[in-house]
């Protein structure tokens, strides 16, 4: 069974006002997106970033106590909370809302990495036209969004990749097989950044590294997710049944512009779990992680060794390789999508080791080191010139007017692996074999006779019964698009859950 | 790692990725890279015009 999907926070800055009120300016961004009110009614019963997935109930979070005196700030505003979260669902399924006052766009969940990479573009262009907008009331082009993690002053913002497991795996055996290629995949998946920086304490500027949110892993795992922040994070919030599933959330990642890059951070750590779950994951044991995680990222040599328990050290090169080797030989021959990985993820590795120009356009962290050293030599600068952070930023800027990447995507030089058209459609449905593209289908059908929507559950308005489309346990693709084309059909949500409640009925 | 110029493609493109089944169906696999010249020129220009303190400028709350 695969599900993932992807969670971003955007950056957010205006260049004509001395001081930018963050809450104010994502409010007004997400009422740019989709200015219809039905859709603010997420439901947040069933969040509770407090559970740990190893087995205990935290009593706190390291950032409650910064939220408590920011909630104390923001009750003097003249909104109401959903007016501040401003929380939507879209057409397509996806979420977009203000997370901690940077826009948020989470993917509809995608059971194809090609659907996973026109959602995630769906996302940037969602926002850019919410920006569009904004600009046009604002008259001018002041605002600017960054699909980043960093503002080069210690302040990161996440870019969450989340996969449906199994929770018949033990959290301790996820733990083993996965904190090792997570601390290598930056190779992969890096975003690659100029000079280095740690939580709260500003940037220094000098040599590049291969990710933005190396620099702000403090913890081996942990609950936390804006303090503290842990190479693989325990939050139990399944969004699913809860004695069948777990959601693997992972935020050491970075946000990606290359399409290539998205598709193999997703893709590669997929087939990890499905190692994991056959009990062949590679036997590699780091012994300081955090430090590990670190040590790679600021080499873009590639020659920095992480220390094994064993004694053994290993390049992160070498670990991704253990990994690829695994991977080859358990699971080729799997499926379509599961050859196409292993054949680039190994050609990757290959790659970076002999002929990393030709990873230029496919791997971020790659192509901004190319285009920063090319424009250093160009104009004689040296690695401490704050001109780099700022190219740094303007590489995530979303307007294709601005960005960096996207100028570089219009040269044709970035590998696209979507078509406008196929993002244009994302737009519009999410995927029409996951839940991600019902809840978008129930949005268009019965916008007015939604109550509340979450992940896993649509309660429509009327009567005194309840009435709501569950969908914790709701992933077989043809069970969900039998779901799909009965609330295509029905003339009302009441007849749509009676006529499904009957088919399910009449398989049992 | 120096570069002086862009780098020319001498691989060809990807292999198809496995088509999303619908609705992506129409549209699916990866788009042919152009492997004409490219415009570094434009790239350049785009990146002389970045003002230079706008990482300086920049600043967020922390997220997640």
């Amino acid at each position: 069974m695969r599900l993932f999907g992807i969670e971003t926070e955007y950056g957010i800055t205006r260049d004509d006002v001395a001081e930018m009120d963050p809450v104010v300016e994502s409010m007004d961004w997400c009422a740019h997106t989709w200015p219809l009110s039905f859709e603010r009614r997420w439901d947040y019963a069933s969040e509770d970033p407090h559970e740990d997935a190893r087995g205990f109930r935290v009593s706190g979070l390291q950032q409650d106590r910064e939220e408590d005196e920011f909630a104390k700030v923001d009750a003097h505003r003249p909104f109401s909370f959903h007016e501040m979260k401003s929380d939507l669902v879209l057409p397509n399924g996806a979420r977009f809302y203000n997370d901690h006052t940077h826009p948020e766009y989470s993917t509809p969940e995608c059971r194809m990495i090609a659907d996973l990479l026109a959602q995630d573009r769906a996302g940037e262009r969602i926002v850019l036209r919410a920006a569009q907008r904004r600009n046009r009331t604002l008259g001018g082009t002041h605002v600017r969004l960054y699909k980043n993690n960093t503002d080069f002053h210690g302040h990161s913002y996440g870019c969450h990749d989340n996969y449906l497991v199994p929770r018949a795996i033990p959290f301790s055996t996820l733990v083993a097989g996965l904190v090792p290629f997570l601390v290598s995949r930056q190779l992969i998946a890096g975003a690659g950044k100029v000079g280095t920086e740690a939580q709260e304490s500003g940037h220094v500027p000098g040599r590049y590294q291969l990710s933005q949110r190396a620099d702000f892993m403090e913890a081996e795992l942990g609950v936390d997710t804006m303090h503290n922040r842990p190479i693989l994070n325990t939050r139990d919030e399944p969004h699913a049944d809860r004695a069948k599933y777990r959601r693997l959330h992972l935020i050491i990642g970075d946000a990606n512009m290359c399409e290539y890059a998205t598709a193999l951070k997703v893709g590669t750590t997929q087939l990890v779990l499905d190692l994991i779950e056959r009990g062949a994951a590679p036997d590699v044991e780091l012994e300081q992680p955090v430090v590990a995680v670190k040590q790679l990222s600021r080499d873009p040599d590639l020659k920095a060794v992480a220390r094994l328990k064993n004694g053994w050290t290993l390049s992160a090169l070498e670990i991704q390789e253990r990994y690829y080797e695994a991977a080859s030989q358990r699971l080729s021959g799997s499926d379509e999508e599961s050859d196409w990985l292993l054949k680039e993820w190994g050609e990757t590795l290959r790659l970076l080791a002999h002929d990393r120009l030709r990873l230029v356009g496919k791997l971020d962290w790659v192509t901004k080191q190319w285009l920063i050293e090319t424009f250093m030599q160009e104009e004689h600068l040296g690695w401490d010139d704050p001109w780099l952070a700022s190219l740094d930023l303007e590489y995530h800027n979303v307007n294709p007017e601005q960005g960096l990447y996207l100028g570089l995507e219009a040269d044709g030089k970035a590998w696209r692996m979507t078509t406008d058209q196929m993002i244009e459609e994302a737009i519009q449905n999410g995927p029409s074999d996951t839940r991600g593209g019902l809840r978008g289908l129930c949005v268009q059908r019965f916008p007015d006779q939604i109550k509340l929507i979450q992940w896993e559950r649509v309660k429509f308005v009327g009567g005194l019964r309840s009435r709501a489309l569950e969908m914790g346990d709701l992933f077989d693709p043809h069970d969900v698009r039998r779901c799909a084309s009965i609330f295509q059909q029905a003339s009302s949500p009441a007849d749509a859950l009676r006529a499904w409640n009957h088919r399910k009925e009449s398989r049992q | 790692m120096r570069h002086s110029t862009i780098p020319e493609r001498r691989e060809r493109p990807v292999d198809p990725m496995p088509k999303s089944p619908h609705p992506l169906e129409e549209g699916g696999g990866p788009r042919r890279p152009e492997t004409g010249s490219p415009d570094k020129d434009s790239l350049m220009k785009r990146m002389r015009k970045v003002d230079p303190k706008q990482a300086e400028r920049y600043r967020q709350r922390t997220g997640e």
